[in-house]
């Protein structure tokens, strides 16, 4: 310890201070710091990139105009974000747009209204996978689920064994899989059952016990709303009241603590707090050096919650062509399809015209590595299959791979295996002497969503101002 | 032992050299070739005498397990291989031939052969099968045709990089 001892003596003289410094200028460390100043406390927010927003990440479309690459969707329940936004001035609208969505099996396009498939066969299965996925997570405790009945044994199995298990063969599970692509950026083989159960358990809020419907829902579903500029634009908004607050181009490479507070070494040099925020992904958060070290299961549950494999695939035309033909521009695309949901992502004056698709999970493993040419090429042949060939007539394309943001590192949520609920997972928020945690991840509820992070970011300032 | 031929044709709207460049690839038949749902194994650019796997369906919800051997490559004009693994199909050999040809609006285009030989066994059985799986056969090697036409067109996109 001496050395260090000696080094933080050294950098201390240097230090600028503050009373807490915020690690993660996304939605969840703006939220933070915003709570903090607004007690009194000065606060320091220290980014790693050259932007805020995180996971958040506006595309200029020109003339003004934006599309998101990165998170977008707001829905009933999310009050946290939603009033947030508002209180910054962000509109949101609704995200649907009239017409018929398609459903692809095979390479067999179909238009569908509302939100029952065109596919007999897979239906009944689905409300069957529906009614048991929604019995089980009703069972999950949001803010414990290792305490749910049967924790370790669902969190001995993977998601699709237990959907296996459970009489849920082909069809749904292929459904499912459709919605944990972008989901997850994995798949059902991908997570824990106890881990997707909860996950599920955390589509609500403390009066409206989270459902799978809601979380796959568009109108009146987590898809149900966008924001007016974008959804970056809401943690532009927090970093502009924070007023020179946050340090960009900063990122953090060592924190110390010692009995009177704690020193935080960055690119941008060295701050001194009594409290700090760590709100980056768990994983990145891990990669810090901690002196002293985080303590052995905190350190190995992080490691442990690497997010899934996701890219955002935008093509833009000179103007949504597809509405007038009756096309909602929503598709979901089965039997091994690259893109296998796709939505209308056009600003929402109607033009210029974006679609926009998730290459998550195995379809990423597969297609990643490919020519960039290639991949756009796979990507367009499905969005032809659901609006026809002017797909192919694009005046932009643009592709976000979460996976190639060194501090992200993958998206769009952390995802856990079996096991590392039941035996790390208390662990989750529980304070590192002076360090607090926040993020989408360690919310009880909407985890890995805004809410999740605004949630998260408010709760830990509030735990922080009871504790100095 | 009956020995039958099939063949169909078709202009794909790309020259021979951008066509040629794809089927060459192993790797990449599961994109446009009817009935292979994914090549288990490969070896990249086609060579002679390499061999490749797919996984393919077959008649109905039947799939199989086939290894393709690259028998004979003439750039950009022929290439031939010969699959095991479709019985009662047997003495399977897939051509390609290729001649470049130009649109109606004066593109350059390419004039795609695929032919299909194969022997059946089981003599007037033989007969039989072939006439039941023969239409789909023929089927396959157009929508893989237009598979290959559709994805030369995707990848020829205006904001291809």
């Amino acid at each position: 310890m001496s050395s260090t001892q000696n080094q933080d003596t050294v950098t201390s003289h240097q230090a600028r201070r503050a009373d807490v410094v915020v690690i993660g200028a996304g939605l969840a460390g703006l939220t933070a710091a915003r709570e903090l100043v607004a007690a009194g406390r000065s606060v320091t927010v220290l980014e790693a990139r050259a932007r805020v927003g995180g996971r958040l990440l506006n595309h200029r479309l020109g003339d003004g105009q934006v599309t998101e690459i990165g998170g977008q969707f707001v829905g009933p329940t999310q009050d946290h974000i939603l009033a947030l936004a508002k209180e910054v001035g962000v509109a949101t609208y609704r995200a649907a747009v009239p017409g018929e969505n398609v459903y692809v099996r095979n390479g067999r396009a179909r238009r569908f209204s509302g939100h029952l498939l065109p596919d007999p066969l897979a239906l009944p299965e689905m409300g069957i996978a529906l009614a048991r996925i929604g019995q089980a997570a009703a069972k999950v405790d949001p803010a414990a689920p290792w305490r749910a009945p049967n924790a370790r044994e669902l969190d001995g199995m993977t998601y699709e064994t237990w959907l296996r298990k459970a009489g849920i063969t082909g069809a749904a599970v292929d459904l499912v899989n459709v919605f944990l692509n972008s989901a997850y950026g994995g798949e059902a083989r991908d997570a824990s059952a106890l881990f997707s159960l909860w996950y599920v358990s955390t589509f609500g809020d403390e009066t409206h016990p989270g459902t799978m419907e809601r979380g796959t829902g568009t109108t009146g579903g987590a898809q149900d709303s966008r924001f007016v500029g974008g959804s970056q634009l809401v943690a532009q908004r927090l970093a502009e009241e924070l007023d020179g607050r946050v340090q960009l181009n900063a990122p953090v490479r060592r924190v110390s603590q010692d009995s009177t507070g704690v020193t935080v070494v960055s690119d941008a040099g060295d701050w001194r707090a009594g409290r700090v925020i760590v709100a980056v992904p768990p994983l990145v958060a891990s990669r810090i050096v901690w002196d002293p070290l985080l303590p052995a299961q905190q350190d190995q549950l992080f490691q442990r919650l690497p997010f899934g494999t996701l890219m955002k695939c935008v093509a833009v035309y000179d103007r949504p062509f597809w509405r007038a033909e009756g096309l909602s521009g929503m598709g979901l695309l089965r039997g091994g399809s690259p893109i296998r949901e796709m939505f209308d992502n056009t600003p929402p004056d109607g033009g210029p015209g974006v679609l926009m698709g998730f290459l998550g999970g195995r379809e990423w493993r597969k297609w990643a590595h490919r020519s960039a040419a290639e991949r756009r090429g796979a990507v367009l042949r499905c969005f032809a299959q659901v609006v026809g060939e002017r797909a192919f007539d694009t005046v932009d394309y643009v592709e976000q791979d979460w996976t190639a943001e060194q501090w992200t590192q993958g998206g769009p949520t952390a995802v856990a295996a079996p096991g590392v609920l039941t035996d790390f997972g208390q662990w989750m928020g529980r304070p590192h002497h002076r360090v607090h945690w926040a993020g989408a991840e360690f919310s009880p509820y909407w985890n890995g969503y805004m809410d999740g992070a605004v949630r998260s970011g408010q709760h830990t300032a509030t735990e922080l101002l009871h504790q100095i | 032992m009956n020995r039958f031929f099939v063949a169909e044709t078709a202009v794909i709207d790309a020259p021979v050299e951008r066509v040629w460049d794809v089927i060459s690839r192993t790797d990449r038949y599961a994109e446009w070739v009817a009935g292979a749902i994914e090549v288990t194994d490969h070896h990249g650019l086609a060579t002679v005498g390499r061999t490749y796997a797919e996984r393919n369906r077959t008649l109905g919800p039947l799939k199989t397990d086939s290894i393709w051997t690259v028998q004979e490559i003439e750039p950009l004009k022929r290439r031939v291989d010969t699959g095991t693994g479709f019985a009662p199909l047997q003495d399977l050999t897939n051509t390609f031939e290729f001649r470049p040809v130009q649109s109606a609006d004066g593109r350059e285009a390419t004039e795609m052969l695929y032919q299909v030989e194969y022997t059946i066994g089981l003599g007037p059985l033989g007969l039989l099968l072939d006439a039941i799986q023969q239409p789909a056969m023929r089927a396959g090697m157009r929508t893989s045709m237009a598979n290959l036409n559709t994805l030369l067109r995707s990848e020829a996109s205006r904001t291809a990089h």
